[in-house]
């Protein structure tokens, strides 16, 4: 499978590796972070005292890190490998190819540097300031020059589904992050929005929510739908479903933002329209998730013997969920219980570490050995190994955010006969205690996995050209 | 035209093109061309003959 001997087109994967290959070290490196900032609630005195070190600096680092460091290169590394498969030609513009890959990391590494030094436009996901926000902008362009003009240069009739996920992910995230990154800058590190009050605050969350629509959905998406028929050897379910989820869940993700501004300043039909629409979008949610799963009808037994489908299929099952809950919790009663708990944390890491990690996950594993010439990755026995550290550490993580969340509603809004509170802010706190434990525990599975995974990832790279055979499918 | 007009037809257009997407792949005998596009993914395999059998296994 490493080498194209039925089309003879020669790829262009240099690229794909070097995104592939960061894509591990940043989950590492972000995941970390995550563990370090979770044992802070627990240990507060891991600060030392130290201002880049404390919690409200490396927060902001560790959601850069994992969503734009560890999930983007995911999607850049498989969106080039992808687009080119699909399409059986070569990269567009390799050099600008090249450029958005040492272009993407300079932002990273510049976000590293600016965050815990305290400089941030305090958006929450849009933290970085205006000169990154620049370059970003100049990477995202290139990026989208590379992947359309692979796209118009095709020598397939069709344009391939995971693709049209792809392109919408890149042309959405290009107005979203320009929108919401219009400043006024008064210094190199301090700028002001342009927009002001309730105004600022829903263009920050069409910007916010439609980076987790469009960015940690519909780019992972685009990812599900090569990676899972791929690996399972099968098409997928319903190629005609997969084109009604793509224009449906396009179609409505982009009203949904509303439902984090509930009984805020926002005017009240905002709200209702966000909850409404954020409801609805269950329904093309669960039909792509139905239709990845059901890719494998017949074929379940694969499940048994390869850890990466498992990753895969597993991954969808956890994006079923959060996406059963992110509706939930968009109704505006269920969100008077939810927000600003542990719960919407919770939510969060479901929909991060379950969905978007393990379908990068799986599809790294599937694409590695592609790229660098081997049948297969070193061990297949550690890819099982990761998988249950990582599905161990997710579910500790939620079950835990979820009895401590809900307990916090619940907490806050307990009123005695006369109308005061029952309980004060940090009786909530000390009642979350035990639950920030189990929550760090869960994180060290994670990372645990993270580190089995990039042990896997050097053996494999390291071994000598085809020397890793691919196993013999079991019947 | 005022701004809630504009809105209005714009939303009924989405939702005209979204009822004639769904009538375009369903209402017409399509299924074979897309399974022939599903399939577009195994066709840089080395085991050509795996891909085949599966032609007609979904839906």
């Amino acid at each position: 499978m490493s080498h194209t001997q039925s089309l003879n087109v020669d790829y262009n994967y240099t690229v794909v590796r070097l995104f592939a290959l960061t894509t591990v070290l940043w989950g590492i490196v972000g995941m970390s972070v995550g563990v370090l900032i979770a044992a802070q609630l627990y240990w507060p005195a891991l600060n030392f005292d130290t201002a880049w070190l404390t919690y409200s600096r490396l927060r902001p680092l560790h959601t850069n890190a994992v969503i734009f460091a560890f999930g983007t290169s995911a999607l850049f590394a498989t969106s080039y490998y992808v687009v080119q498969r699909t399409c059986q030609v070569r990269l567009f513009a390799e050099k600008l190819a090249m450029f958005t890959f040492v272009g993407w990391q300079v932002v990273i590494l510049a976000a590293a540097i600016t965050l815990p030094m305290g400089i941030s436009q305090s958006k929450e996901y849009a933290e970085l300031e205006w000169p990154i926000d620049l370059l970003i902008t100049v990477v995202w362009v290139s990026y989208a020059i590379v992947f359309f003009g692979t796209l118009i240069k095709r020598k397939t009739s069709h344009i391939y589904v995971a693709n049209w996920f792809y392109g919408g992910f890149i042309i959405t995230v290009a107005a979203l992050h320009v929108v919401n990154s219009m400043v006024i800058p008064v210094s190199l590190t301090k700028s002001y929005s342009i927009y002001a009050g309730a105004v600022d605050a829903m263009v920050q969350w069409w910007y916010g929510h439609n980076a987790v629509g469009f960015l940690l959905t519909a780019g992972f998406l685009g990812m599900m739908y090569y990676f899972v028929p791929k690996q399972a050897g099968r098409p997928v379910y319903s190629y005609r479903l997969s084109v009604v989820h793509f224009w449906a869940l396009i179609a409505l993700y982009i009203w949904a933002g509303p439902h984090h501004l509930h009984y805020t300043a926002l005017p009240d039909w905002t709200q209702s329209v966000g909850m409404v629409m954020s409801v609805i979008l269950f329904v093309p949610s669960w039909g792509g998730m139905i239709n990845g799963i059901m890719t494998l009808s017949g074929a379940w037994h694969k499940l048994k013997t390869d850890p990466i489908l498992r990753f895969l299929i597993v991954s969808l099952s956890f994006y079923g969920m959060s996406t059963f809950e992110g509706p939930m919790m968009a109704i505006k009663s269920v969100n008077a219980l939810s927000h600003y708990t542990d719960w919407t944390v919770g939510h969060v890491h479901s929909g991060a570490l379950g969905w978007v990690a393990m379908v990068s996950i799986g599809a790294l594993y599937h694409l590695i050995p592609a790229v660098f010439a081997q049948g297969r990755m070193y061990s297949i026995k550690l890819i099982n190994t990761h998988f249950w550290l990582h599905t161990t550490g997710v579910v500790l993580y939620i079950v835990a955010l979820w009895i401590s969340g809900i307990m916090q509603g619940m907490m806050w809004r307990a009123v005695n006969t006369d109308g005061t509170l029952t309980y004060s802010f940090v009786q909530s706190l000390e009642a979350s205690y035990p639950f920030y434990l189990m929550r760090f525990i869960g994180g060290c599975f994670v990372v645990a996995g993270m580190l089995v995974m990039a042990y896997n990832v050097i053996k494999t790279v390291r071994a000598k050209q085809g020397t890793l055979e691919p196993i013999a499918e079991a019947a | 035209m005022d701004f809630v007009t504009v809105h209005s037809i714009f939303t009924v257009i989405i939702f005209v093109a979204f009822i004639g997407l769904v009538v375009w792949l369903f209402a017409f005998k399509r299924k074979p061309d897309f399974d022939q596009v599903a399939n577009v993914i195994f066709a840089d395999d080395k085991k050509p003959q795996q891909k085949q059998q599966q032609e007609s296994d979904h839906e």
